[in-house]
């Protein structure tokens, strides 16, 4: 082993512990808050990693995806709305009925007529060959933001209103893992299940700095995504949202009584951990190069072995936990060899799992009520 | 009328915990809705805090129907409500306790949280600790002090007295006459019939989910009846 590229090595594990984290957070805010672990964050990961490829690439099919989206949620409001209409029986089911029908039609109709690629000539046009990457990180944002919003219906909301608590059943689980089996299989049937390779569009920007060389975009990253996470963390501590979240994780019967309206406030818990898995994908794409269907598992289950390492439903745990299973990656690879990367890291968890049932910075208690 | 309860219907599945109850309760008054375990009692203010959807009945607040609000509205309009057991957030500070309390509001309660403090100093001392680590006494007066922070018309009290010692029971009281002399209406649901029976005006008496005896507070606790609707009658 030469010892004397220990220090890229460490700067290599803080890069990829960078994009551990915001992942790791993302489980974390939905395990905290509703108790699931919630199977929706690899696939939003994968999602915005494969959209911003495709933009890339010059795919404006990724639009069409983007369209569907907005159409199933508009389909979605729109049935909520009608729930909740006073209008009798009969005509509502016929309302629902025309409503599914015209959802399906459109869907269809975006499908046949592909309105992605003229739309995406046209950005291009606009943008420039050099600005997709603009393009790429608006498309895979709102995309993801959206289907935050499909996800949150039936992960939590339809759940809730038929059994009162949506988190003390394993539903929201396997819905959940229903949803990221139907986004892996829309990226495959759309562009198959190989790896798909762009360039990065900072092409090899670097400095070096002594032995150890920086990758500009990477480094940009992990400021970016520890200042993302750091950000949360402190609105969680100080801000009114951030006192209402950790009320509803405690007591969320009780935070209704202070007049915390929960079921306005949980869209916005999916949309945010949503974002974050949006833009760990984002940048793991420019700075990576390549992706795949399963990149979400990938990098999911190593996120979640950093979550447990740092300790379940806690934020700073996880911020550490995912840094350290980064770092733990990167010497395996340097010391040991890629093939037997994940032997190290699955080690280590339990063996630190056997020491401390916990985690490093966990609680006692499984289940709610903590950040 | 203040608050109007009338017909109200609670069940859960099979269980008939409330059967066509009415309820009235005046601007000023402290009215303590008494009966044993199981009598519908908690049911009654859940469902007038919208926790609870009732069955049947309508609930009406200073004439307006508030039946098919959310209880976040409903703090909103000035309902407010202590629950069973305190529930005060133990994972956040003492003042952020006080802080939610204030959730609905958008003008300065900072002065308000102040006199709070003034009034407990027990919860100043541990303003920016856990609340985990406050007494069961602290405890229920931080319930009672966030309710406060909503502004509320009507403050409902569900078995505040429950786990306390007789010197913080009569504390309790003194404070609930002290809130209620301040222009606050109480609604206050307990087991301890004979001091709710003298702080309160009026009483219902609750049995299986029906009013058996309602009347001045004085006439309930010379009445032999109030008794028996704790052994269960007959």
């Amino acid at each position: 082993m030469d010892l004397s590229q220990l220090p890229q090595q460490i700067v290599n594990g803080l890069m990829l512990g960078g994009v551990y984290v915001m992942v790791a957070v993302a489980f974390t805010l939905i395990i905290g808050m509703l108790n699931f672990l919630n199977f929706t964050v690899p696939a939003l990961f994968m999602l915005a990693a494969v959209l911003m490829w495709a933009i890339l690439e010059g795919h404006g099919i990724a639009l069409d995806l983007t369209a569907i989206t907005v159409l199933l949620v508009l389909a979605m409001m729109a049935a909520d709305r009608l729930q909740h209409a006073k209008l009798p029986a009969p005509l509502k089911t016929g309302a629902a009925l025309g409503l599914a029908a015209a959802a399906c039609i459109a869907v269809w109709l975006v499908i046949s007529l592909k309105p992605g690629d003229p739309v995406f000539a046209w950005l291009d046009g606009a943008a420039g060959k050099s600005g997709r990457w603009v393009v790429g990180i608006a498309v895979a944002l709102f995309t993801v933001a959206m289907l935050s919003l499909l996800i949150e219906r039936f992960t939590y909301r339809y759940m809730k209103a038929k059994y009162g608590d949506a988190t003390e059943h394993a539903l929201p689980l396997v819905s959940s893992l229903g949803f990221l089996i139907v986004l892996e299989h829309t990226v495959i049937s759309t562009w198959g299940s190989d790896s798909l390779t762009t360039a990065s569009p900072f092409g090899h920007a670097s400095f070096t700095l002594g032995p150890v060389l920086f990758s500009v975009p990477q480094l940009i990253s992990l400021i970016l995504s520890l200042a993302i996470v750091f950000g949360l963390s402190i609105m969680l501590r100080t801000t009114k949202l951030g006192r209402a979240l950790r009320s509803i994780a405690e007591r969320p019967d009780t935070a209704p009584l202070m007049g915390v309206e929960v079921g306005r406030i949980v869209p916005v818990v999916y949309v945010i951990a949503g974002l974050l898995c949006a833009i760990a994908g984002i940048l793991f794409t420019i700075n990576y190069t390549t992706v795949d269907a399963y990149v979400g598992d990938t990098v999911a289950t190593v996120a979640i072995a950093g979550m447990v390492l740092g300790g379940l439903g806690n934020v700073w745990g996880a911020i550490i936990g995912a840094m350290l299973i980064g770092m733990v990656e990167v010497m395996s690879i340097y010391a040991v060899g890629a093939t037997f990367k994940k032997i190290p890291i699955w080690g280590l968890l339990l063996m630190i799992l056997i020491v401390r049932p916990t985690g490093l910075f966990g609680h006692t208690a499984i289940g709610k009520g903590k950040f | 009328m203040l608050l109007e309860v009338e017909g109200l219907d609670v069940r859960y599945g099979r269980n008939h915990a409330i059967k066509g109850l009415d309820l009235e309760l005046a601007q000023g008054e402290i009215v303590t809705v008494l009966g044993a375990n199981g009598a519908g009692k908690s049911s009654l203010l859940k469902a007038v805090q919208g926790t609870v959807k009732p069955a049947a009945g309508t609930v009406r607040l200073n004439g307006e129907t508030v039946t098919g609000w959310s209880s976040p509205k409903r703090v909103r309009a000035g309902l407010t409500l202590v629950p069973e057991g305190r529930q005060i957030f133990v994972s956040l500070s003492v003042h952020e306790n006080l802080q939610m309390g204030a959730y609905t509001r958008s003008d300065g309660f900072e002065q308000e949280i102040e006199e709070i403090y003034d009034r407990f100093p027990n919860l100043a001392a541990r303003r920016d600790m856990m609340a985990s680590v406050l007494s069961g006494g602290e405890q229920q007066m931080l319930a009672i002090s966030r309710a406060l922070l909503a502004k509320p018309r009507i403050m409902m009290l569900d078995e505040p007295s429950l786990g306390l010692s007789p010197i913080l029971v009569q504390s309790l009281f003194e404070l609930i006459e002290d809130l209620n002399r301040d222009g606050l209406t109480i609604l206050l649901v307990e087991q301890n019939t004979h001091m709710a029976l003298q702080t309160a005006h009026r009483g219902y008496v609750l049995e299986l989910g029906a009013t058996v005896l309602s009347g001045t507070a004085e006439e309930l606790l010379a009445d032999d009846r109030l008794e028996e609707a704790y052994l269960g009658g007959n």
